[in-house]
């Protein structure tokens, strides 16, 4: 009972320490993409006013007036602040609606995608990396190290392209693109049908990696002396292999998994281009078109935000995996 | 030493392929323009040649009937050129930061590490795409932006090596002597923290490479400048009738990432002997 307790108390402590830290590191986040996004030539507010066909000098003053567009630039980073504080990102004039909303619309769709990458990549790149150390030097270790080359060398847009060509448009398996089909579709097995390619498009680029990585960590801690110990007791190598040394390997496969985060939403911007895929990167793509700041600034703000609630995630995971470490 | 190194890296076939293939392709980039002096923008045939069918171009031409062979030699000058200045831009800052806040310690560290933590944080292909829309799609502020998102990695290396070399005795003799820290940094401990440091910038080619054709894909690349992943992005409406548009440029980022990869892992092989039977 004490034991237990214990360890969820560390759990608890590492999560108030890692969410504390993550206050600066949000800050630092707003501060330089705010300022990145100031450097802009012309404002969105130019853009808008064409767009609405508004050339009164006193009507572009006022609106200038209502962005706060006079202030100085950290009185309006200030202001910017204070707004997030109060989950305020702004107002989206091509939507019409606040950007929060306008984001959050297309948020689950992207972490559908972020979701399922991951996991196939996670299960199949563990696998793989398992089979390959067991089969060391084999026709299988061959195959893993071919397969892993290929696919961390293909850009993952190119690879989606092609799957389309060859499952969508020659065999008709999957649909094109898109997330249901239009006109009756919807159901849950529909939106898994239309996830298969992104899925495997985004995933088997980090597949590749974990598998190469869980290989030479499986084959490194194999050699560890606790590994010897558990088969001089007389458990069979299967069970050394599952119950020993995996566990073990795993920590430098998560480990990457948290760092990799940030790469992975933003890999599934791209990919979200090629299937017509309908979340945060097609938001992100109209609002860079059209210069819509306040949309693309909320956008690197949230997903700098699903970054870090995934890293801290990972660490508790790692803290879980191996319960020596205190992690600081 | 230095042959002892040729040696061990020559040993690695998958490494000397890897070399001898991008020796090719930069041999082409180099040479583009004696083997397709005109411009490779230029229409020159009936469009949607497949390849084959024509021997004059013997990788077919595209929607608009541009020879798709001239297209990817000329774009191959422009993706190996973007992909090693945005990994020398990266190992500028990386070093730089890294190799700082290795030797100074403290709050300098702090600082320099929470910084790294900051931009890994930012997800980078967002960051790059903005960035390029803000300060405009030109080749020079596509190779700055990758060079931003990329450092991170070059600096914790640097900062190690640095943490690990600063504090040995040749690096006290030197402080001894009255050497300045700038030239304790510089001619001192970083020849020696470089060899790592060199596996990992031939990796970030290769990564800028795949940055880059994710930017031009998109649309947002270089105008003026025909690299692969453009050519990808740009045959995409016509992958019923004709993907080999689409899959040809393809092909070519994929196998110079492949041997750009295959060269750093033979590059640490070389300077790892330790490590090499993993």
């Amino acid at each position: 009972m004490t034991a237990i307790s214990s360890r969820q108390l560390a759990a608890l402590r590492l999560l108030r320490r890692r969410l504390i830290q993550a206050v600066p590191l949000l800050l630092g986040v707003v501060v330089i993409n705010f300022v990145l996004i100031h450097l802009a030539p012309g404002s969105f507010l130019e853009l808008m006013t064409a767009e609405n066909q508004v050339s009164d000098p006193a009507t572009v003053a006022l609106l200038r007036k209502t962005y706060g567009m006079d202030d100085p630039l950290w009185l309006q980073l200030g202001k910017y602040v204070w707004a997030l504080l109060h989950f305020d990102f702004g107002f989206s004039y091509r939507q019409n609606m606040p950007v929060l909303q306008a984001i959050t619309i297309h948020l689950p769709a992207t972490l559908l995608l972020m979701v399922s990458s991951i996991t196939l990549a996670f299960a199949v790149g563990v696998a793989a990396g398992v089979v390959a150390s067991m089969k060391v030097r084999t026709a299988w270790d061959t195959l893993v190290s071919v397969a892993a080359m290929f696919f961390f060398a293909a850009p993952s847009f190119w690879l989606g392209i092609m799957m389309i060509v060859l499952f969508a448009v020659k065999l008709g398996w999957m649909p094109v693109g898109g997330m249901i089909t239009i006109g009756g579709g919807g159901g849950i097995l529909d939106i898994l049908h239309h996830l298969v390619l992104p899925t495997l498009a985004l995933g088997l680029f980090y597949a590749a990696i974990y598998a190469r990585v869980m290989r030479s960590s499986m084959l490194e801690v194999s050699q560890l002396d606790f590994v010897r110990t558990a088969r001089a007791k007389g458990l069979s190598r299967r069970q050394v292999t599952i119950g020993h040394v995996l566990r073990n390997a795993l920590l430098p496969v998560v480990t990457i998994l948290g760092v990799q985060m940030g790469t992975v939403l933003a890999g599934s911007v791209v990919i979200e281009s090629v299937f017509s895929w309908p979340g945060v990167g097609s938001l992100l793509f109209d609002s860079v078109s059209s210069r819509n700041y306040p949309v693309v600034l909320g956008i690197l703000v949230l997903g700098s935000l699903v970054v870090i609630a995934a890293n801290i995630a990972v660490d508790l995971v790692y803290m879980w995996l191996d319960p020596r470490i205190e992690i600081r | 030493m230095k042959l002892d190194f040729l040696g061990r890296f020559s040993r690695n076939r998958g490494a000397l392929a890897g070399a001898v293939v991008i020796l090719g392709v930069a041999l082409l980039a180099i040479l583009a323009p004696l083997v397709y002096p005109t411009d490779p923008l230029r229409i020159v045939a009936q469009p949607e040649l497949w390849p084959g069918e024509e021997p004059a171009y013997p990788l077919g031409t595209d929607s608009l009937g541009r020879d798709i062979l001239a297209m990817i030699v000329h774009g191959a000058r422009a993706t190996l050129l973007i992909g090693l200045f945005a990994s020398a831009v990266a190992t500028v800052i990386g070093v730089g930061v890294g190799a700082t806040a290795g030797y100074f310690g403290g709050w300098i560290d702090e600082i320099a590490m929470r910084a790294a933590e900051l931009f890994q944080t930012i997800p980078n292909l967002i960051f790059v795409l903005t960035i390029v829309v803000i300060l405009g799609s030109t080749l020079q502020n596509i190779v700055i932006a990758i060079g931003i998102v990329s450092w991170t990695p070059i600096a914790r290396m640097t900062r190690a090596e640095f943490l690990a070399l600063r504090d040995r005795e040749f690096v006290q003799a030197c402080r001894a002597m009255g050497m300045g820290n700038g030239r304790i940094i510089l001619g001192e401990i970083l020849p020696n923290a470089l060899p790592p440091v060199i596996v990992l910038s031939s990796l970030v080619v290769a990564g800028a490479i795949l940055f880059e054709s994710a930017v031009s894909f998109l649309g947002l690349g270089d105008p003026n400048v025909a690299s692969w992943g453009r050519l990808v992005g740009d045959g995409r409406q016509l992958i019923r009738s004709s993907w080999y548009i689409c899959a040809i440029p393809g092909v070519a980022i994929m196998i110079t990432v492949l041997c750009l990869n295959l060269i750093g892992d033979g590059l640490n092989d070389a300077l790892n002997p330790k490590l090499r039977d993993r």
